[in-house]
């Protein structure tokens, strides 16, 4: 073991409150909020417009009010659909980015005990909730819902791949495959070290969010909602929260590894790891105004054709950044 | 290999309105296409019988919410027609201005809507902010946003004095520099091209056979525009290009739509320049003498067709409007097929479908090879027993 963690269990009541409250659930919840206020915001301030603007100050309030409307509507299961994973998905879906950010050290520790291979667990946590967005579409039964899910896996197939590839070639240089201790050991960030690795992982996240221009499995004036078609009322608002949290996780994960984590002067860790993660969440925003959505064939050729090759391009620089470093 | 069906519409995020394409496909491949009519039949036509001349000015403005300002065009000049005269000068270039704001507020509508189907809710927002600027133009001049009820029977209603024609040259100044803005993020910007460009092709030939109207067919390289064929209300006065583009796709509609933005701007200025002085009004009869007439303007769709008989009574005897969306859906099922499920908002919103005006009401019974035609009565009467029968056939 190469961490640096001390080994011993810690106070009980202590964890406890570090997983329920901070930087645990409730903590992730409300960041979730305030990061979908600030991807609305400044969503809207590009396209001139005001956005949320009465619930609380500034509209501040309007992801939670959002939420809390969406929980009193009606619950809806449709007729046809497989009833018992119709209801069970969306209670599984939030858990999965919860259960991937204690992996990240938020707080200049992760909640969980960091291991040498968290990264790969995380990896594989990502790629299970691809598989829960399909399977939420397929047992709906609806035919948008059904061409959401297919859309949901092909998109899955083009871009979980260069992403992957660029984490590798990040792990590679740091000769290391722990979140914490790549995070940790980061004299220059791996955004100046890797640049284009960067710029990968951050197009690749975007897809993982089915964020614009890879909003393709929901895309609403096509297939009406996709593979969220059938999904409403309660339902519907853990989807969303799923959705906030993977933002949060996707922002996280970056700042772990390209922007050196809660590294930095003066401010204690956590405010750095927070503005370093409202930086992240901006730029996919900006990304998500200044593009149209693409069409499902030519985002898999354009995977295919030019982030693979560039991030295998990343790969074999990395390897050789190792070498020199060494 | 078997394929499956999707229904699209009526009630569908691609179209606004009530009317529905039933998809038949192969993985994301369109098959076939079948439209189906009637959603919102309104009973317009049967309407009109039933109003007097003057009312029917208004109910044919409600025909269609976006392109109103050519529906009473059309009307008024039909009835000018049955009264044999012709209105004042000033009233039709007047009218050229009011039909060409017009225009530009519907093209620029559907620029926006584009974006959004494209998923390209920045470009959306931004063109639906200066539209804003054309509406107020027409606000400035009538009195209302978007239905100025402009046309009467004989002229127009409101007259431009200088200081409108001041504030008009204002913003039509703005407008050209914001649509050449536009048009050149249509040319430039790589995730619009790849959505429209070689998406919906249908070629010269096609559009003749399926008779594509107004910018679809002028974007399939055929000149037709009635403007320039069978120029109505003084436009053969005042010079304009006719725009066309060969390329047959969506690209080419949406630069069709945008050049004749800038052309509408040109024509505005050129009708403000050469404004005749004189009366914006001509008294005519209450009721015009017997007779028909069948009048054609250039909507912004393409083309609007009304027929007006009159009997020398109150009401019209009777009233048949043709309007170009009814005439573009043949078209727009050919340009379906063997594109994606992704391209369907696309092709579809670049006919710049408008289906509450599409729809009329007329029986064809292929089996027995019947056709006929329901009064207001007939169709109230049926469609109640149908729901007292439980809504079902």
């Amino acid at each position: 073991m190469r961490m640096g963690g001390d080994g011993e269990l810690a106070d009980p009541i202590i964890s406890l409150i570090q997983i329920l409250i901070f930087p645990g659930l409730i903590f992730l919840f409300i960041l979730g909020l305030i990061f979908e206020w600030i991807d609305r915001k400044v969503f809207a301030r590009f396209q001139n417009r005001i956005g949320p603007l009465y619930t609380g100050p500034r509209g501040f309030l309007q992801p939670l009010a959002d939420f809390i409307k969406l929980l009193t509507k009606e619950d809806v299961t449709p007729r046809y659909v497989d009833k018992f994973l119709f209801n069970l998905l969306p209670g599984i879906a939030p858990v999965l980015p919860v259960f991937a950010s204690f992996y990240l050290p938020l707080n200049g520790y992760p909640i969980l005990h960091p291991f040498e291979g968290d990264l790969i667990l995380i990896i594989t946590l990502m790629t299970i909730y691809t598989i829960i967005v399909f399977m939420a579409g397929w047992v709906s039964t609806n035919r948008f819902s059904s061409i959401g899910a297919a859309r949901a896996i092909l998109q899955f197939l083009g871009f979980e791949i260069p992403m992957f590839i660029s984490l590798a070639s990040v792990a590679i240089d740091s000769a290391s495959l722990s979140i914490t201790y790549i995070a940790d050991h980061q004299p220059i960030p791996y955004i100046l070290l890797q640049p284009l690795g960067f710029i990968i992982f951050l197009i690749a996240l975007q897809a993982e969010l089915e964020r614009v221009p890879f909003d393709i499995p929901e895309a609403e004036s096509e297939i009406v909602a996709g593979w969220l078609t059938e999904y409403s009322g309660p339902k519907l608002a853990f989807f969303r929260l799923s959705n906030n949290l993977m933002l949060v996780f996707g922002a996280g994960l970056t700042t772990a590894i390209f922007l050196g984590g809660g590294s930095g002067p003066i401010l204690p860790p956590i405010i750095w790891y927070l503005i370093k993660m409202v930086f992240v969440v901006i730029l996919s925003t900006i990304l998500r105004t200044v593009f149209a959505r693409l069409r499902i064939d030519q985002v898999l050729s354009g995977a295919w054709r030019y982030l693979i090759p560039l991030a295998i391009l990343q790969l074999i620089l990395a390897k050789f950044l190792a070498v020199l470093v060494m | 290999m078997s394929t499956y069906k999707i229904p699209v519409g009526p009630q569908h995020p691609a179209i606004k309105e009530a009317f529905q394409f039933n998809f038949e496909l192969d993985g994301e491949i369109i098959v076939n296409v079948k439209p189906r009519l009637g959603f919102v039949h309104r009973g317009i036509e049967k309407g009109m019988e039933l109003r007097s001349w003057v009312q029917g000015i208004y109910l044919s403005e409600r025909i269609c919410g976006i392109c109103n300002v050519p529906h009473t065009t059309c009307y008024c000049i039909a009835v000018e027609k049955l009264h044999d005269v012709d209105v004042p000068k000033r009233a039709q270039y007047l009218r050229i201005i009011i039909n060409e704001l017009n225009r530009i507020h519907s093209h620029l509508l559907w620029l926006g809507v584009l974006g959004m189907e494209l998923g390209f809710l920045t470009f959306y927002m931004y063109v639906w902010r200066d539209r804003e600027r054309v509406m107020d133009l027409v606000e400035l001049i009538s009195g209302n946003r978007v239905t100025p009820s402009m046309n009467f029977i004989g002229g127009v209603v409101y007259d431009i004095t200088p200081k409108m024609e001041m504030a008009i040259k204002k913003g039509m100044d703005y407008l050209e520099e914001r649509t050449k803005y536009y048009k050149s993020v249509v040319l430039n910007e790589p995730t619009i091209k790849v959505r429209t460009e070689n998406i919906g092709v249908l070629n010269k030939s096609a559009a003749t056979d399926l008779c594509a109207v107004g910018p679809v067919a002028r974007a399939s390289d055929l000149k037709t525009d009635v403007r320039f064929d069978d120029p109505y209300s003084s436009y053969d006065e005042i010079p304009f290009n006719l725009v066309t583009y060969s390329y047959c796709d969506v690209f080419a509609r949406v630069l069709v739509r945008v050049d004749e933005v800038l052309e509408s701007i040109n024509i505005i200025r050129e009708c403000l320049d050469k404004l005749p002085s004189g009366p914006i009004m001509k008294k005519l009869k209450r009721t015009p003498p017997p007779g028909e007439s069948t009048v054609r303007v250039e909507a912004p769709r393409g083309e609007l067709m009304y027929y007006v008989k009159s009997d020398g009574k109150e009401n019209p005897y009777r009233v048949k409007i043709r309007t170009p969306t009814l005439a573009n859906i043949p078209a727009v099922c050919e340009m379906l097929k063997g594109y994606h499920i992704a391209d369907i908002p696309a092709i579809i919103a670049s006919i710049d479908p408008c289906y509450c005006c599409t729809e009329r009401i007329l029986f064809i019974d292929k089996a027995r090879n019947k056709r006929w035609i329901w009064s207001h009565s007939q169709l109230r009467k049926y469609s109640l027993e149908w729901y007292e029968n439980g809504g079902r056939r």
